[in-house]
């Protein structure tokens, strides 16, 4: 049972009325990953986040938890899981700390010293009676992070868990996540619109639009260099329009920087690029293929006009809300 | 697995205990029986004839209004409040089943049910004893109804009473589990009562459903505190088969939308 995935969605389909949330997804996150989970507004994430602790019942498909079938034994397959679904929703009159002993006494042998380490941990000691009423959107994902994690559970399940949070915040609790993956073997399914955070800090990705998995793998194999996309630094003068369109192996050009250029080529030649400038009396000081980013990927395979992105996507986290209590 | 109905229930309890709603319901319930108290003997001879008289008089004007509408509140916020702010999710993202959780809420309602109803009693019977005594009933012919007697209806009164609650608390559960807003099931729970009680008649359903018989067993009362020859007409057992019958009707009924029910936004 221990080599078991730590989740498992097969052939998994949700319709409601005309609307097919979830088309036959399948996908299968390993032990010990920390894996990322995309899609556009409406792509169903959440219906599928939802589904995991049968919230909403698929139409078709079956979902596993460390081998167990969420539907024959559910207390045995979510009793390894903790999950926040959407914004995190707390008893508002109760405080942080009453709202994490009522989660407690639904789960086996957490004591008040475990709740005690999970409120440092998740930085919030110092506010633990304080009711949830007067926490801030950040305090409150940060709770709900801290919910899901008691009583110890092997893999996390979380729904874009830093918003509302500042930069720093965000940074901070990823960071964290991070090492409870590397130290302690955890395993994380996290869903976000935010792609650096993905990019920056999951082992594997999932996208999903329309109800389907439209890519999956790892981050750095899925964000392999542009091969025919390349970016020439210069020193001095830059080519000019008439230079590019003499050559038919230039496909296309535009500046990124002053000094900088980014040339598309018709075939992954960079060392013919290189000569032709040199030839031509530019003076290139480096040439590099172009990274690819999370952002390009996904717009690529959503087939998404920037436009039609989520804001989130394109802003970058300081342009998003900030920790301040609402008090 | 064991079974987390328990703790649960424990929860439940936790969160009532915290909430104004609670608290506020049975100092509305006891500000109503100070009220009785002062305006008893303009409305009613029977609620002066004695402590018995005045006991069963003031539970009935309590418990024709006021306390059904804290009841049927409570009860219709019990699911639609979770659902409404979200909370149900992370209860339901525990290891406990559905049923075991609206189970825990339908006896976390009785209950609250029936703390109303103790502190009316409590509140009622005090009130009593500064003008009465829960004494013999009796009359210019001697004793009608002896102390032990009175009290046995006393408590027969309150346990009949019981079981139109139950069914009101049921109903306001299935009303909630509905209705996904906590202020919108309060309204359909209270609206649609009143419906209930203004059309029943229509139905031939008058005297078994909802409120005339929470009310019954303590007009019964009155009529004892009087020395009348009252007796437990056969429509108690009406009542108690239906109330008892739609009680169990609503909860299975609200039990099974809950368990079947996609709980997303």
């Amino acid at each position: 049972m221990e080599s078991a995935a730590a989740l498992v969605l097969e052939d998994v389909s949700k319709r409601f009325g005309r609307v097919q949330a979830v088309d036959h997804l399948s996908l299968q996150v390993e032990p010990g990953h920390l894996a990322g989970f995309l899609g556009p507004n409406g792509a169903g994430k959440s219906t599928t986040l939802y589904m995991i602790p049968r919230l909403v019942r698929p139409t078709h498909g079956r979902i596993r938890l460390f081998g167990v079938d969420i539907w024959k034994d559910y207390k045995k397959a979510i009793r390894s899981v903790g999950i926040t679904v959407e914004t995190p929703a707390f008893y508002e009159y109760l405080s942080g700390r009453k709202n994490l002993e009522l989660a407690a006494r639904l789960l086996d042998h957490v004591s008040p010293r475990e709740i005690d380490e999970i409120l440092e941990r998740i930085g919030l000691a110092e506010r633990q009676h304080d009711r949830v009423r007067v926490y801030s959107t950040g305090m409150k994902q940060r709770l709900g992070i801290g919910r899901a994690m008691l009583g110890r559970p092997r893999l996390l399940i979380l729904d874009e868990p830093t918003n509302g949070m500042d930069p720093e915040g965000t940074h901070e609790m990823l960071s964290f996540l991070r090492e409870e993956v590397r130290n302690d073997g955890l395993t994380i399914f996290i869903s976000s619109h935010l792609m650096s955070e993905i990019e920056e800090f999951c082992d594997t990705v999932y996208v999903i639009n329309r109800g389907h998995l439209v890519a999956s793998g790892r981050v750095k194999e899925l964000l392999k260099p542009h091969e025919r996309i390349v970016r020439v630094t210069f020193q001095g003068k830059v080519p000019d329009r008439d230079f590019i369109s003499r050559h038919e192996q230039i496909r296309n050009a535009k500046p990124v920087t002053a000094d900088m250029m980014e040339i598309t080529l018709a075939q992954d030649d960079s060392a013919w690029l290189n000569q032709c400038l040199l030839q031509a009396g530019f003076r290139v000081s480096a040439i590099a293929p172009k990274q690819k980013t999370l952002k390009e990927f996904f717009l690529s395979i959503t087939g998404l006009r920037r436009a039609e992105v989520p804001s989130s996507i394109n802003q970058p986290p300081s342009a998003q809300a900030g920790d301040k209590p609402h008090d | 697995m064991t079974s987390q109905f328990i703790p649960l229930l424990r929860n439940e309890v936790t969160k009532a205990a915290r909430r104004k709603l609670s608290w506020f319901g049975i100092f509305a319930v006891g500000l109503a029986c100070v009220i009785v108290y002062f305006i008893a003997g303009q409305l009613s001879s029977a609620a002066t004839a004695n402590a018995w008289g005045y006991v069963g008089f003031s539970m009935q004007i309590v418990f024709t209004d006021i306390g059904p509408i804290f009841i049927i509140t409570f009860a219709a916020m019990l699911v639609a409040e979770e659902t409404g702010a979200g909370t149900i999710r992370a209860a339901l993202a525990a290891p406990v089943h559905r049923w075991e959780l609206y189970l825990a809420k339908a006896v976390t309602g009785l209950f609250y049910m029936m703390v109303l109803s103790v502190a009316a009693l409590l509140f009622s019977a005090t009130l009593a004893k500064i003008h009465y005594h829960f004494g013999a009933v009796a009359d210019s012919a001697g004793v009608v109804y002896g102390r032990s007697q009175a009290t046995h209806e006393l408590l027969v009164s309150y346990a009949l009473s019981w079981i139109p609650l139950s069914a009101l608390v049921m109903y306001g559960i299935l009303i909630s589990t509905i209705v996904r807003t906590p202020g919108a099931a309060v309204a359909v729970g209270i609206s649609t009562l009143f419906v209930i009680e203004f059309t029943k008649h229509l139905a031939g359903l008058d005297p078994y459903i909802f409120t005339r018989y929470i009310t019954y067993s303590w007009l019964n009362l009155q009529q004892l505190a009087q020395g009348m020859d009252y007796q437990w007409r056969p429509e108690v057992w009406k009542m108690i088969e239906l109330s008892g019958v739609s009680a169990v009707v609503t909860f299975v009924a609200g039990l099974i939308l809950f368990v079947r029910q996609d709980l997303n936004n």
